[in-house]
Protein backbone atom coordinates (compact mmCIF):
# COMPACT_ATOMS: atom_id res chain seq x y z
CA UNK A 1 0.00 0.00 0.00
CA UNK A 2 2.75 1.98 0.67
CA UNK A 3 4.68 1.04 -2.50
CA UNK A 4 1.35 2.32 -4.16
CA UNK A 5 1.04 5.53 -2.07
CA UNK A 6 4.77 6.77 -3.54
CA UNK A 7 4.13 5.76 -6.81
CA UNK A 8 1.16 8.16 -6.94
CA UNK A 9 3.27 10.83 -5.58
CA UNK A 10 5.79 10.50 -8.07
CA UNK A 11 3.56 10.45 -10.53
CA UNK A 12 1.76 13.62 -9.60
CA UNK A 13 5.09 15.23 -9.37
CA UNK A 14 6.31 13.97 -12.59
CA UNK A 15 3.33 14.99 -14.53
CA UNK A 16 3.62 18.57 -12.73
CA UNK A 17 7.14 18.88 -13.97
CA UNK A 18 6.03 18.27 -17.56
CA UNK A 19 3.19 20.36 -17.13
CA UNK A 20 5.79 23.35 -16.97
CA UNK A 21 6.38 23.67 -20.64
CA UNK A 22 2.36 23.73 -21.77
CA UNK A 23 3.43 24.67 -25.54
CA UNK A 24 5.65 21.90 -26.16
CA UNK A 25 3.57 19.72 -24.13
CA UNK A 26 0.29 20.60 -26.31
CA UNK A 27 2.41 20.36 -29.54
CA UNK A 28 3.51 16.91 -28.76
CA UNK A 29 0.32 15.51 -27.60
CA UNK A 30 -1.14 16.58 -30.69
CA UNK A 31 1.65 14.70 -32.64
CA UNK A 32 0.72 11.44 -30.88
CA UNK A 33 -2.95 12.25 -31.62
CA UNK A 34 -2.75 12.70 -35.53
CA UNK A 35 -0.37 9.64 -35.24
CA UNK A 36 -2.44 7.16 -33.56
CA UNK A 37 -5.54 8.77 -36.13
CA UNK A 38 -3.25 7.75 -38.69
CA UNK A 39 -2.78 4.38 -37.55
CA UNK A 40 -6.68 4.37 -37.19
CA UNK A 41 -7.54 5.63 -40.18
CA UNK A 42 -5.56 2.65 -41.80
CA UNK A 43 -7.63 0.04 -40.07
CA UNK A 44 -10.89 2.27 -41.30
CA UNK A 45 -10.04 1.94 -44.99
CA UNK A 46 -9.15 -1.17 -44.60
CA UNK A 47 -12.41 -2.15 -43.59
CA UNK A 48 -13.87 0.32 -46.48
CA UNK A 49 -12.32 -2.02 -49.24
CA UNK A 50 -13.18 -5.94 -47.52
CA UNK A 51 -15.84 -4.49 -45.46
CA UNK A 52 -15.32 -7.56 -42.90
CA UNK A 53 -12.53 -10.14 -42.02
CA UNK A 54 -13.57 -13.73 -41.55
CA UNK A 55 -16.41 -13.51 -39.37
CA UNK A 56 -15.27 -10.21 -37.99
CA UNK A 57 -17.38 -6.97 -39.33
CA UNK A 58 -16.44 -3.57 -39.13
CA UNK A 59 -17.47 -2.50 -35.87
CA UNK A 60 -15.69 -5.89 -34.65
CA UNK A 61 -12.19 -4.83 -36.19
CA UNK A 62 -12.38 -1.46 -34.59
CA UNK A 63 -13.16 -2.54 -30.98
CA UNK A 64 -10.31 -5.04 -31.42
CA UNK A 65 -8.02 -1.74 -32.68
CA UNK A 66 -9.69 -0.03 -29.58
CA UNK A 67 -8.45 -2.54 -26.79
CA UNK A 68 -5.02 -2.82 -28.37
CA UNK A 69 -4.26 0.65 -28.17
CA UNK A 70 -6.06 1.46 -24.94
CA UNK A 71 -4.13 -1.15 -22.96
CA UNK A 72 -0.70 -0.39 -24.89
CA UNK A 73 -0.94 2.93 -24.28
CA UNK A 74 -2.02 2.96 -20.58
CA UNK A 75 1.33 0.95 -19.95
CA UNK A 76 3.25 3.56 -21.91
CA UNK A 77 1.94 6.35 -19.85
CA UNK A 78 2.20 4.71 -16.18
CA UNK A 79 5.07 2.16 -17.13
CA UNK A 80 7.29 4.55 -19.03
CA UNK A 81 10.07 3.89 -16.41
CA UNK A 82 10.51 0.28 -18.34
CA UNK A 83 9.26 0.92 -21.83
CA UNK A 84 11.43 4.07 -22.20
CA UNK A 85 13.70 5.21 -19.76
CA UNK A 86 15.56 2.05 -18.88
CA UNK A 87 17.78 1.55 -21.69
CA UNK A 88 19.33 4.66 -20.83
CA UNK A 89 18.87 4.94 -16.80
CA UNK A 90 21.60 1.71 -17.34
CA UNK A 91 23.75 3.31 -19.95
CA UNK A 92 24.32 6.31 -18.08
CA UNK A 93 24.79 4.89 -14.30
CA UNK A 94 21.55 6.48 -13.34
CA UNK A 95 20.34 3.16 -12.30
CA UNK A 96 22.64 3.13 -9.52
CA UNK A 97 21.22 5.71 -7.38
CA UNK A 98 18.54 3.53 -7.14
CA UNK A 99 20.43 0.69 -5.84
CA UNK A 100 21.05 2.90 -2.82
CA UNK A 101 17.29 3.24 -1.41
CA UNK A 102 15.34 1.43 0.76
CA UNK A 103 12.83 0.21 -2.41
CA UNK A 104 12.38 -2.48 -4.60
CA UNK A 105 14.34 -1.38 -8.12
CA UNK A 106 11.15 -2.39 -10.21
CA UNK A 107 9.03 -0.10 -7.78
CA UNK A 108 11.82 3.36 -8.28
CA UNK A 109 12.11 2.58 -11.95
CA UNK A 110 8.55 2.63 -12.54
CA UNK A 111 8.26 5.84 -10.52
CA UNK A 112 10.57 7.69 -11.88
CA UNK A 113 9.14 8.68 -15.43
CA UNK A 114 5.65 8.99 -17.02
CA UNK A 115 4.73 9.91 -20.40
CA UNK A 116 1.38 12.00 -20.47
CA UNK A 117 1.23 12.74 -24.02
CA UNK A 118 0.02 9.42 -24.85
CA UNK A 119 -2.96 10.07 -23.56
CA UNK A 120 -4.12 11.65 -27.03
CA UNK A 121 -3.67 7.79 -28.55
CA UNK A 122 -5.70 6.81 -25.58
CA UNK A 123 -8.68 9.18 -26.73
CA UNK A 124 -8.44 7.82 -30.17
CA UNK A 125 -8.66 4.09 -28.71
CA UNK A 126 -11.32 5.15 -26.79
CA UNK A 127 -13.42 6.58 -29.65
CA UNK A 128 -12.37 3.48 -31.48
CA UNK A 129 -13.67 1.02 -28.85
CA UNK A 130 -16.99 3.37 -28.32
CA UNK A 131 -17.78 3.59 -31.91
CA UNK A 132 -16.86 -0.46 -32.73
CA UNK A 133 -19.44 -1.46 -29.71
CA UNK A 134 -21.85 1.31 -30.98
CA UNK A 135 -21.40 -0.78 -34.89
CA UNK A 136 -21.28 -4.24 -33.82
CA UNK A 137 -24.29 -3.99 -31.18
CA UNK A 138 -23.05 -4.77 -28.03
CA UNK A 139 -25.43 -4.65 -25.09
CA UNK A 140 -23.52 -3.90 -21.93
CA UNK A 141 -24.04 -6.06 -18.96
CA UNK A 142 -21.66 -6.19 -15.73
CA UNK A 143 -20.20 -9.06 -16.63
CA UNK A 144 -18.77 -7.41 -20.10
CA UNK A 145 -17.94 -4.63 -18.52
CA UNK A 146 -15.69 -6.35 -15.49
CA UNK A 147 -14.33 -8.25 -18.59
CA UNK A 148 -12.79 -5.17 -20.48
CA UNK A 149 -11.79 -4.14 -17.31
CA UNK A 150 -9.89 -7.01 -16.43
CA UNK A 151 -8.20 -7.39 -20.00
CA UNK A 152 -6.96 -3.99 -20.16
CA UNK A 153 -5.37 -4.23 -16.41
CA UNK A 154 -3.85 -7.63 -17.25
CA UNK A 155 -3.24 -6.73 -20.60
CA UNK A 156 -1.48 -3.86 -19.46
CA UNK A 157 0.76 -6.41 -16.88
CA UNK A 158 1.30 -8.53 -20.12
CA UNK A 159 2.88 -5.51 -22.22
CA UNK A 160 4.64 -4.26 -18.49
CA UNK A 161 6.04 -7.79 -19.21
CA UNK A 162 6.93 -7.75 -22.86
CA UNK A 163 8.99 -4.37 -22.49
CA UNK A 164 11.21 -6.26 -19.16
CA UNK A 165 12.16 -8.30 -21.71
CA UNK A 166 14.37 -5.82 -23.50
CA UNK A 167 15.55 -3.93 -19.87
CA UNK A 168 16.67 -7.80 -18.80
CA UNK A 169 18.77 -7.69 -22.04
CA UNK A 170 19.83 -4.00 -21.42
CA UNK A 171 21.02 -5.52 -17.68
CA UNK A 172 23.82 -8.00 -19.79
CA UNK A 173 24.74 -6.35 -22.47
CA UNK A 174 24.37 -2.37 -22.13
CA UNK A 175 23.08 -1.80 -25.55
CA UNK A 176 19.33 -1.83 -26.24
CA UNK A 177 18.11 -4.42 -28.02
CA UNK A 178 16.11 -3.29 -30.48
CA UNK A 179 14.96 -6.71 -31.59
CA UNK A 180 12.72 -7.18 -28.84
CA UNK A 181 10.73 -4.85 -30.69
CA UNK A 182 9.56 -7.17 -32.70
CA UNK A 183 7.43 -8.65 -30.11
CA UNK A 184 5.89 -5.45 -28.47
CA UNK A 185 5.25 -2.89 -31.18
CA UNK A 186 5.25 -6.54 -33.72
CA UNK A 187 3.00 -7.68 -31.04
CA UNK A 188 0.84 -4.17 -31.22
CA UNK A 189 0.37 -3.93 -34.75
CA UNK A 190 -0.46 -7.66 -35.24
CA UNK A 191 -2.71 -8.07 -32.45
CA UNK A 192 -5.42 -5.10 -33.20
CA UNK A 193 -6.55 -7.43 -35.63
CA UNK A 194 -8.15 -10.37 -34.24
CA UNK A 195 -5.74 -13.65 -33.69
CA UNK A 196 -7.80 -15.98 -35.89
CA UNK A 197 -6.76 -14.77 -39.12
CA UNK A 198 -3.30 -15.23 -39.13
CA UNK A 199 -1.36 -18.83 -39.94
CA UNK A 200 -0.63 -21.25 -37.36
CA UNK A 201 2.97 -20.09 -36.28
CA UNK A 202 1.95 -16.33 -35.38
CA UNK A 203 -0.83 -17.55 -33.32
CA UNK A 204 0.75 -19.70 -31.29
CA UNK A 205 3.67 -16.71 -30.99
CA UNK A 206 0.62 -14.83 -29.64
CA UNK A 207 -1.28 -17.21 -27.69
CA UNK A 208 1.27 -19.09 -26.01
CA UNK A 209 4.77 -17.06 -25.46
CA UNK A 210 3.20 -13.39 -25.66
CA UNK A 211 -0.11 -13.93 -25.08
CA UNK A 212 -1.78 -10.96 -26.35
CA UNK A 213 -5.21 -13.41 -27.85
CA UNK A 214 -5.41 -14.38 -24.52
CA UNK A 215 -5.35 -11.57 -22.42
CA UNK A 216 -7.28 -9.32 -25.08
CA UNK A 217 -8.89 -11.24 -27.55
CA UNK A 218 -10.64 -13.77 -25.79
CA UNK A 219 -12.37 -11.10 -23.81
CA UNK A 220 -13.18 -9.24 -26.48
CA UNK A 221 -14.35 -11.99 -28.40
CA UNK A 222 -17.07 -12.46 -25.22
CA UNK A 223 -18.44 -9.10 -25.40
CA UNK A 224 -19.13 -9.13 -28.92
CA UNK A 225 -20.76 -12.09 -28.54
CA UNK A 226 -18.41 -13.91 -31.30
CA UNK A 227 -16.76 -16.19 -28.86
CA UNK A 228 -12.98 -16.97 -29.74
CA UNK A 229 -12.86 -20.83 -31.20
CA UNK A 230 -16.26 -20.99 -29.62
CA UNK A 231 -15.04 -21.31 -26.07
CA UNK A 232 -17.35 -20.99 -23.19
CA UNK A 233 -17.95 -17.50 -21.37
CA UNK A 234 -15.77 -18.26 -18.61
CA UNK A 235 -12.70 -18.73 -20.88
CA UNK A 236 -13.24 -14.83 -20.86
CA UNK A 237 -12.71 -14.65 -17.29
CA UNK A 238 -9.82 -16.38 -16.82
CA UNK A 239 -7.51 -16.37 -19.76
CA UNK A 240 -6.25 -12.97 -19.67
CA UNK A 241 -4.78 -14.57 -16.47
CA UNK A 242 -1.55 -15.33 -18.64
CA UNK A 243 -0.82 -11.58 -18.46
CA UNK A 244 -0.55 -11.54 -14.94
CA UNK A 245 1.96 -15.53 -15.67
CA UNK A 246 4.03 -12.98 -17.43
CA UNK A 247 4.38 -10.30 -16.06
CA UNK A 248 5.00 -12.92 -12.94
CA UNK A 249 7.51 -14.43 -14.41
CA UNK A 250 9.27 -11.90 -16.14
CA UNK A 251 9.37 -10.41 -12.41
CA UNK A 252 11.08 -12.92 -11.25
CA UNK A 253 13.75 -12.75 -14.09
CA UNK A 254 14.58 -9.42 -13.66
CA UNK A 255 15.28 -9.90 -9.95
CA UNK A 256 17.79 -12.93 -10.92
CA UNK A 257 19.10 -10.30 -13.50
CA UNK A 258 19.27 -7.49 -11.06
CA UNK A 259 22.14 -9.62 -9.13
CA UNK A 260 24.30 -9.81 -12.41
CA UNK A 261 23.98 -5.91 -12.62
CA UNK A 262 27.41 -4.32 -13.08
CA UNK A 263 27.57 -1.01 -13.50
CA UNK A 264 28.84 1.25 -16.62
CA UNK A 265 30.69 3.02 -14.29
CA UNK A 266 29.79 6.83 -15.70
CA UNK B 1 31.75 18.16 -56.77
CA UNK B 2 34.80 16.20 -55.64
CA UNK B 3 34.10 17.56 -52.51
CA UNK B 4 30.13 16.43 -52.00
CA UNK B 5 31.73 13.01 -53.47
CA UNK B 6 34.28 12.52 -50.60
CA UNK B 7 31.00 13.56 -48.03
CA UNK B 8 29.06 11.22 -49.52
CA UNK B 9 31.85 8.49 -49.08
CA UNK B 10 32.32 9.73 -45.93
CA UNK B 11 28.77 8.76 -44.62
CA UNK B 12 28.58 5.73 -47.10
CA UNK B 13 31.32 4.35 -44.73
CA UNK B 14 30.15 5.51 -41.59
CA UNK B 15 26.85 3.76 -41.80
CA UNK B 16 28.55 0.95 -42.96
CA UNK B 17 29.77 0.40 -39.09
CA UNK B 18 26.68 -0.36 -37.01
CA UNK B 19 26.30 -4.02 -38.61
CA UNK B 20 24.87 -5.10 -35.57
CA UNK B 21 21.92 -2.85 -35.50
CA UNK B 22 21.43 -3.32 -38.78
CA UNK B 23 21.07 -7.64 -38.60
CA UNK B 24 18.41 -6.74 -35.71
CA UNK B 25 16.68 -3.69 -37.65
CA UNK B 26 16.41 -6.23 -40.79
CA UNK B 27 14.90 -9.53 -38.66
CA UNK B 28 12.16 -6.59 -36.93
CA UNK B 29 11.62 -5.70 -40.52
CA UNK B 30 10.89 -9.41 -42.18
CA UNK B 31 8.36 -10.01 -38.52
CA UNK B 32 6.78 -7.09 -39.78
CA UNK B 33 6.14 -7.93 -43.45
CA UNK B 34 5.33 -11.59 -42.63
CA UNK B 35 2.13 -9.92 -40.42
CA UNK B 36 1.38 -7.48 -42.64
CA UNK B 37 1.63 -10.18 -45.73
CA UNK B 38 -0.86 -12.83 -43.46
CA UNK B 39 -3.53 -9.18 -42.20
CA UNK B 40 -3.67 -9.05 -46.59
CA UNK B 41 -4.14 -12.82 -47.43
CA UNK B 42 -7.10 -13.10 -44.85
CA UNK B 43 -8.07 -9.62 -45.97
CA UNK B 44 -8.34 -11.00 -49.63
CA UNK B 45 -9.54 -14.65 -48.58
CA UNK B 46 -12.76 -12.80 -47.90
CA UNK B 47 -13.28 -10.38 -50.44
CA UNK B 48 -10.67 -10.93 -53.81
CA UNK B 49 -9.66 -7.24 -55.38
CA UNK B 50 -8.86 -6.44 -58.62
CA UNK B 51 -5.47 -5.86 -57.42
CA UNK B 52 -4.36 -9.38 -57.19
CA UNK B 53 -2.74 -10.51 -53.80
CA UNK B 54 0.37 -11.38 -55.25
CA UNK B 55 0.75 -7.75 -56.27
CA UNK B 56 0.17 -6.40 -52.52
CA UNK B 57 2.69 -8.93 -51.25
CA UNK B 58 4.95 -7.78 -53.27
CA UNK B 59 4.27 -4.20 -52.26
CA UNK B 60 4.69 -5.10 -48.37
CA UNK B 61 7.98 -6.65 -49.07
CA UNK B 62 9.45 -4.19 -50.88
CA UNK B 63 8.34 -1.42 -49.11
CA UNK B 64 9.54 -3.23 -45.97
CA UNK B 65 12.74 -4.05 -47.93
CA UNK B 66 13.60 -0.29 -48.53
CA UNK B 67 12.05 1.26 -45.47
CA UNK B 68 14.90 2.97 -44.29
CA UNK B 69 14.69 4.94 -47.42
CA UNK B 70 12.16 6.78 -45.63
CA UNK B 71 13.26 7.03 -42.33
CA UNK B 72 14.26 10.69 -41.46
CA UNK B 73 18.01 10.31 -40.98
CA UNK B 74 19.76 12.81 -40.03
CA UNK B 75 19.05 13.32 -36.21
CA UNK B 76 23.04 14.83 -35.70
CA UNK B 77 21.57 18.01 -37.96
CA UNK B 78 18.79 18.41 -35.65
CA UNK B 79 20.92 18.16 -33.15
CA UNK B 80 23.45 20.69 -34.45
CA UNK B 81 20.58 23.08 -35.49
CA UNK B 82 19.50 23.23 -31.67
CA UNK B 83 22.74 23.36 -29.97
CA UNK B 84 24.56 25.85 -32.51
CA UNK B 85 26.65 23.88 -33.82
CA UNK B 86 25.48 24.49 -37.53
CA UNK B 87 28.02 27.46 -37.25
CA UNK B 88 31.10 25.04 -37.94
CA UNK B 89 28.74 23.76 -41.03
CA UNK B 90 28.53 27.00 -41.90
CA UNK B 91 32.49 27.80 -42.09
CA UNK B 92 32.84 24.71 -44.68
CA UNK B 93 33.56 26.51 -47.98
CA UNK B 94 30.85 23.97 -49.96
CA UNK B 95 27.32 24.65 -50.57
CA UNK B 96 25.27 23.35 -47.47
CA UNK B 97 22.58 22.24 -49.69
CA UNK B 98 24.70 19.84 -51.76
CA UNK B 99 26.28 19.37 -48.41
CA UNK B 100 23.26 17.92 -46.93
CA UNK B 101 21.93 16.74 -49.94
CA UNK B 102 25.15 14.48 -50.17
CA UNK B 103 25.41 13.41 -46.27
CA UNK B 104 21.33 12.39 -46.57
CA UNK B 105 21.87 10.17 -50.05
CA UNK B 106 24.54 8.14 -48.30
CA UNK B 107 22.61 7.45 -45.30
CA UNK B 108 19.72 6.39 -46.98
CA UNK B 109 21.27 4.56 -49.76
CA UNK B 110 23.60 2.44 -47.83
CA UNK B 111 21.02 2.07 -45.22
CA UNK B 112 18.31 0.87 -47.31
CA UNK B 113 20.64 -1.30 -49.67
CA UNK B 114 21.95 -2.79 -46.72
CA UNK B 115 18.70 -4.03 -45.27
CA UNK B 116 16.87 -5.01 -48.63
CA UNK B 117 19.48 -7.73 -50.12
CA UNK B 118 19.26 -9.85 -47.04
CA UNK B 119 15.34 -8.96 -46.81
CA UNK B 120 14.31 -9.57 -50.24
CA UNK B 121 16.32 -12.67 -49.87
CA UNK B 122 14.55 -13.78 -46.88
CA UNK B 123 11.26 -12.60 -48.80
CA UNK B 124 12.11 -14.89 -51.73
CA UNK B 125 12.60 -17.87 -50.12
CA UNK B 126 9.38 -18.07 -48.21
CA UNK B 127 6.74 -20.43 -49.61
CA UNK B 128 4.80 -20.10 -52.51
CA UNK B 129 1.89 -16.68 -51.54
CA UNK B 130 3.74 -15.40 -49.14
CA UNK B 131 6.91 -14.62 -50.75
CA UNK B 132 7.92 -12.06 -53.14
CA UNK B 133 6.55 -12.57 -56.88
CA UNK B 134 9.55 -12.13 -59.45
CA UNK B 135 8.75 -8.60 -61.33
CA UNK B 136 6.02 -8.67 -63.80
CA UNK B 137 8.85 -8.74 -66.96
CA UNK B 138 12.37 -8.21 -67.32
CA UNK B 139 12.13 -4.45 -68.61
CA UNK B 140 9.63 -4.00 -65.62
CA UNK B 141 12.71 -4.66 -63.91
CA UNK B 142 15.28 -2.71 -65.34
CA UNK B 143 12.27 0.53 -65.38
CA UNK B 144 11.88 -0.24 -61.26
CA UNK B 145 15.57 0.03 -61.08
CA UNK B 146 15.51 3.94 -62.39
CA UNK B 147 12.49 4.27 -61.16
CA UNK B 148 13.88 3.29 -57.67
CA UNK B 149 16.90 5.89 -58.07
CA UNK B 150 14.66 8.20 -59.08
CA UNK B 151 12.53 8.11 -55.86
CA UNK B 152 15.96 8.17 -54.25
CA UNK B 153 16.62 11.29 -55.01
CA UNK B 154 13.13 12.77 -54.62
CA UNK B 155 13.00 11.80 -51.40
CA UNK B 156 16.88 13.32 -50.44
CA UNK B 157 15.41 16.56 -51.57
CA UNK B 158 11.85 16.02 -49.33
CA UNK B 159 14.13 15.61 -46.49
CA UNK B 160 16.13 18.69 -47.12
CA UNK B 161 12.99 20.66 -47.38
CA UNK B 162 12.48 19.41 -43.66
CA UNK B 163 15.58 20.33 -42.66
CA UNK B 164 15.29 23.39 -43.57
CA UNK B 165 11.86 24.24 -41.65
CA UNK B 166 13.52 22.79 -38.45
CA UNK B 167 16.48 25.41 -39.10
CA UNK B 168 13.23 27.85 -38.64
CA UNK B 169 11.67 26.67 -36.27
CA UNK B 170 14.26 25.25 -33.36
CA UNK B 171 12.07 22.32 -31.89
CA UNK B 172 10.10 20.97 -35.00
CA UNK B 173 9.20 17.84 -33.13
CA UNK B 174 5.43 18.62 -33.66
CA UNK B 175 6.07 19.51 -37.51
CA UNK B 176 7.75 16.43 -37.72
CA UNK B 177 5.80 14.53 -36.62
CA UNK B 178 3.01 15.42 -38.94
CA UNK B 179 5.24 15.39 -41.85
CA UNK B 180 6.14 11.71 -40.69
CA UNK B 181 2.89 10.49 -40.56
CA UNK B 182 2.38 12.09 -43.73
CA UNK B 183 5.38 10.61 -45.43
CA UNK B 184 4.69 7.28 -43.83
CA UNK B 185 0.80 7.45 -44.90
CA UNK B 186 1.15 8.64 -48.84
CA UNK B 187 4.27 6.75 -49.41
CA UNK B 188 1.96 3.89 -48.79
CA UNK B 189 4.25 2.51 -45.80
CA UNK B 190 1.44 1.86 -43.34
CA UNK B 191 -1.64 0.51 -46.21
CA UNK B 192 -0.24 0.50 -49.29
CA UNK B 193 -1.76 2.66 -51.71
CA UNK B 194 -3.02 0.34 -53.96
CA UNK B 195 -5.62 -0.45 -51.26
CA UNK B 196 -6.98 2.92 -50.95
CA UNK B 197 -10.27 3.75 -52.11
CA UNK B 198 -10.40 3.68 -55.47
CA UNK B 199 -11.20 7.48 -56.00
CA UNK B 200 -8.48 8.32 -53.86
CA UNK B 201 -6.01 7.11 -56.66
CA UNK B 202 -5.80 10.00 -58.63
CA UNK B 203 -4.73 12.55 -55.80
CA UNK B 204 -2.43 10.44 -54.29
CA UNK B 205 -0.33 9.07 -56.75
CA UNK B 206 0.45 12.65 -57.82
CA UNK B 207 1.81 13.40 -54.17
CA UNK B 208 5.37 13.76 -53.93
CA UNK B 209 5.38 11.03 -51.37
CA UNK B 210 4.02 8.54 -54.38
CA UNK B 211 7.21 9.24 -56.17
CA UNK B 212 9.42 7.37 -53.13
CA UNK B 213 8.46 4.23 -53.04
CA UNK B 214 4.70 3.37 -54.39
CA UNK B 215 5.48 4.47 -58.22
CA UNK B 216 8.84 2.18 -58.25
CA UNK B 217 6.71 -0.86 -56.35
CA UNK B 218 3.30 -0.04 -58.65
CA UNK B 219 6.09 -1.15 -61.95
CA UNK B 220 7.66 -4.15 -60.09
CA UNK B 221 4.19 -5.30 -59.95
CA UNK B 222 2.70 -4.23 -63.24
CA UNK B 223 0.44 -1.99 -61.74
CA UNK B 224 1.67 0.61 -64.03
CA UNK B 225 2.25 -0.83 -67.39
CA UNK B 226 5.42 -0.65 -69.32
CA UNK B 227 3.57 1.86 -71.82
CA UNK B 228 2.92 4.02 -68.67
CA UNK B 229 6.31 4.22 -67.35
CA UNK B 230 7.69 7.53 -69.44
CA UNK B 231 4.79 9.27 -67.70
CA UNK B 232 5.60 7.70 -63.98
CA UNK B 233 8.96 8.84 -64.91
CA UNK B 234 8.12 12.52 -65.97
CA UNK B 235 6.13 12.92 -62.88
CA UNK B 236 8.59 11.97 -61.09
CA UNK B 237 11.56 13.94 -62.97
CA UNK B 238 8.95 17.35 -62.30
CA UNK B 239 9.05 16.70 -58.63
CA UNK B 240 12.22 16.40 -57.77
CA UNK B 241 13.86 19.13 -59.69
CA UNK B 242 10.47 20.91 -58.22
CA UNK B 243 11.31 20.14 -54.55
CA UNK B 244 15.28 19.90 -55.25
CA UNK B 245 14.51 23.83 -56.32
CA UNK B 246 12.34 25.45 -53.54
CA UNK B 247 15.24 23.38 -51.39
CA UNK B 248 18.03 25.18 -52.67
CA UNK B 249 15.57 28.54 -52.24
CA UNK B 250 14.87 28.01 -48.75
CA UNK B 251 18.43 27.53 -47.58
CA UNK B 252 19.20 30.10 -48.88
CA UNK B 253 17.11 32.28 -47.76
CA UNK B 254 17.78 30.50 -44.31
CA UNK B 255 21.16 30.86 -44.31
CA UNK B 256 20.76 34.99 -44.98
CA UNK B 257 19.02 35.01 -41.54
CA UNK B 258 20.29 32.34 -39.62
CA UNK B 259 20.29 33.16 -36.13
CA UNK B 260 23.03 30.49 -34.27
CA UNK B 261 21.54 29.31 -30.70
CA UNK B 262 24.20 29.42 -28.14
CA UNK B 263 28.47 28.83 -28.25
Amino acid sequence: MDTLKLYFRSMGMLLKSQLQYPASFCMQTFAQLVMEAGEFMAVILVVDRFDRLNQWMAGDLFFFFGIMSVTFYLTEIFGRGITGAFPGMVRSGQLDTLLLRPRGVLTQVLCSAIDPRRISCIAVGTAALVIGSRMAGVRWTAPKALALGEAILLGMLLVLGLFMIEAVFCIYSVKSVELVNAITYGGRSACQYPIDIYPRSLRVLFTVIAPFAMTMHVPAAYILDKPLYGWPAWTAFVCPLAGAAVFAVMYAVFRRAMRHYRSTGS
Amino acid sequence: MNAYLSVFRMRRKMELQYRGAVIGGVICQMFFGLILVSLYRALYAGKPQTTPIEAVVGYVWLQQAFFRMLLASDAELLDKIRTGGIAYDLCRPLNLYGYYYARIMAQKLMGSLLRAAPMLGFACLLPRGMALPPPVSLPAFLVFLVCLALGLLCVCALENITMAFTMRTLDSRGVQAMLNLLMMTFSGNILPLTLFPDSWQKVITALPYAQLLDAPIRIYTGQYALAEAPRVLLVQGIWTLALAGSGVLLWRHNQKRLTVQGG
